[in-house]
């Protein structure tokens, strides 16, 4: 039963990679310029310089990396605190962390924030609000030692409210020129003209993969309740904290460059449970590898829908990932 | 087969499931793999002429692509902005995207050896454009007449049309001492210029639409407004002789109906709520600014 269940994995990883691979090249085959895969390799070797090479491997490229980084990061938050939570409806903005990027990026943008960071500035103030807002919520929240997870939840979304309207009150009171810096920014976007903040973001995210891979078991006790994974012997405080810390750092990331792209975190999890089974450790890859391909798909959806223009990447996600979703559950009893 | 039989999901569907994704999978792959190449050289010959004046040039702001034409190098244009609506020649060129946000992709396949940019164009693509080694110039928007005298001599500067240019601005700035010549001494009327509706949106007193005004002989009733937004109930105190909305169409009229219902405002009680075309107003050229102040002068004085 054991090795037939891992073999089970080792086929679906197996799997989603392909269609992870088949969608990245899908994203790098099509786009508002028409350039055939087949030339890619001539591209590679001799096409430097030309107008070809450049929107394949200097626009296409980078965009489908930050894809796989932010699209997989955002999935495995989802999976990290739908589990520690025991909650169907959490996602990685639901402590808050989206409306104190979000915030901090307005600021910035309206008062000016970190000097001297050129155009890093945005990213590193959306970190800054980010995890500003998870510390504030954890520490309500915590008492004692013990952090309270109802209480985080409570205090998460009600620091998301007030972290909005903060956001319409600035907007109210800001420059035309850049309100629709600030709109476009919370839209969401996979552009980002930086190599090395793509570079580090891809880093983060594979390593915060590895990391909660490493408490995949400890995620599966739990699941099933604070109670019963202390008797099976879980460091439960020690193991929460470092959950919490692991997704709220990755979204923090996630979200200071691409800005707020939702449903990823939410539906992604809930597929894959639909499909791998609820085991944290093939659950946690799976959901990796798929949020990275649904990612990419929808950000190549959203760049050709209505070429040259360019839909908010969002747009797609939502449609799509809720679609899919409501189809998956009509069609199998699912229960979290 | 074995393998996928652990899930409770009927064996049939789920395999039914696979092969239509794979299937779709496929045929959105080679659809695009087995297209034609493009051509390896499609004859464009590299002029490195000593003067190196761009020959190729993409405007993404609509101001910039009218002046262009004015400037006589109108040829040289290879891509516009959707909203380059002005002068109709324009609007055959290639479409690289709106104001605020264009397609990268679309313009680096342009080849263009400069793109003027506007500080609305998203940032991070002005900045990957850049990156890529793409000339890329940025106009900020004038806020009276002599700014935009200036941006149009830079403009020239950029493609040497420095001579024709400067006529230009010479022979605009003639009309408008004419014109301001004309009115000299006659009242002045209060004007509000609407821009946009819910929130309400005014000119204030840093933007062209200021200038405009006054240099038709009229008092903006926002002059003093540090935003645009402006309530409906400071409209109704400042009460306007003129009410000015600068929006397209259907829009217009329905705010004009909108204005109506407010009976002691003087605009409403004379009659005198006028619709402009925005495409004209809100991207000015040196000229298009004058014959702007023309149409307002006869608009501000024609019962005086």
């Amino acid at each position: 039963m054991h090795s037939s269940r891992i073999s089970t994995w080792i086929v679906w990883t197996f799997f989603l990679m392909a269609i992870l691979a088949g969608v990245a090249f899908f994203s790098l085959a099509v786009g508002a310029v028409d350039l055939p895969l087949r030339k890619a390799f001539f591209l590679l070797t001799k096409g430097r310089g030309t107008p070809e090479y450049t929107i394949l491997f200097e626009v296409r490229l980078p965009r489908i990396l930050l894809g796989f980084a932010v699209g997989g990061g955002l999935a495995i938050s989802g999976v990290i605190l739908q589990g520690m939570f025991r909650n169907p409806l959490v996602e990685p903005y639901t402590l808050g962390i989206s409306g104190g990027a979000a915030l901090g990026v307005c600021l910035n943008m309206v008062v000016g924030g970190p000097r001297g960071l050129g155009p890093l500035a945005t990213p590193a103030s959306g970190f800054l609000g980010a995890m500003g807002i998870v510390f504030m919520v954890y520490a309500i929240s915590v008492r004692g030692k013990v952090i309270r997870l109802s209480r985080i939840l409570l205090v998460g979304v009600m620091v998301s409210f007030m972290a909005s309207s903060l956001i319409m009150l600035v907007m109210a009171v800001t420059r035309t020129e850049d309100l629709h810096g600030i709109i476009f920014w919370i839209m969401g976007s996979l552009e980002e003209p930086s190599a090395a903040l793509i570079k580090t973001i891809l880093f983060i995210s594979l390593g915060g993969m590895i990391l909660s891979f490493l408490f995949a078991v400890d995620l599966n006790a739990l699941s099933l309740g604070e109670e019963e994974a202390f008797h099976l012997g879980i460091e439960v405080e020690r193991v929460k904290k470092a959950l919490l810390l692991i997704a709220s750092l990755l979204t923090g990331c996630c979200v200071s460059v691409s800005g707020i792209i939702g449903f990823v975190g939410l539906v992604v999890p809930h597929l894959m449970r639909l499909l791998v089974g609820s085991d944290h450790r093939i659950l946690l890859v799976a959901s990796y590898i798929s949020g990275a391909a649904f990612l990419i798909l929808c950000d190549t959806l959203a760049r050709v829908a209505i070429a040259p223009m360019e839909l908010p990447v969002g747009v797609i996600t939502g449609l799509v990932g809720g679609g899919v979703f409501i189809y998956a559950l009509s069609r199998k009893g699912y229960s979290f | 087969m074995k393998v996928f039989c652990s899930c409770s999901w009927g064996q049939h569907s789920r395999l039914f499931f696979y092969k239509a994704m794979l299937l779709a999978f496929l045929l959105l792959f080679f659809s695009h793999a087995f297209s034609p190449p493009l051509k390896a050289n499609d004859g464009q010959e590299r002029s490195f002429d000593i003067p190196r004046l761009p020959q190729r040039i993409v405007s993404l702001v609509p101001t910039v692509t009218e002046e262009l034409y004015l400037l006589g190098v109108g040829d040289k244009v290879v891509g516009v902005t959707v909203y380059c609506h002005r002068p109709p020649e324009a609007q055959t060129k290639e479409k690289v995207g709106t104001v605020v946000d264009v397609n990268i992709e679309k313009i680096i396949e342009l080849r263009p050896d400069l793109v003027i940019a506007s500080p609305l164009t998203d940032h991070k693509q002005t900045r990957k454009l850049r990156d890529i080694d793409v000339e890329v110039e940025i106009f900020y928007e004038a806020k009276d007449f002599q700014g935009l005298c200036e941006n149009f001599l830079r403009l020239s500067q950029l493609v040497g049309a420095e001579r024709k240019a400067e006529k230009i601005v010479e022979k605009a700035k003639r009309e408008l001492e004419a014109v301001k010549k004309r009115i000299e001494g006659i009242a002045k009327s209060k004007v509000f210029v609407q821009i946009g509706a819910n929130p309400l949106f005014t000119a204030d007193g840093g933007s062209f639409f200021n200038d405009l005004i006054e240099c038709a002989g009229g008092i903006n009733i926002a002059g003093d407004a540090k935003t645009g937004i402006f309530s409906r109930e400071e409209v109704i105190k400042r009460d306007p002789d003129i009410i000015l909305i600068v929006t397209m169409g259907i829009v217009g009229q329905k705010e004009k109906e909108v204005w109506l219902r407010y009976k002691t405002i003087n605009a409403v009680k004379n009659h005198r709520i006028f619709t402009l075309d925005s495409y004209r107003v809100c991207s000015p050229t040196p000229v298009s600014f004058v014959e702007t102040v023309k149409e307002l002068v006869e608009i501000f004085h024609a019962q005086q």
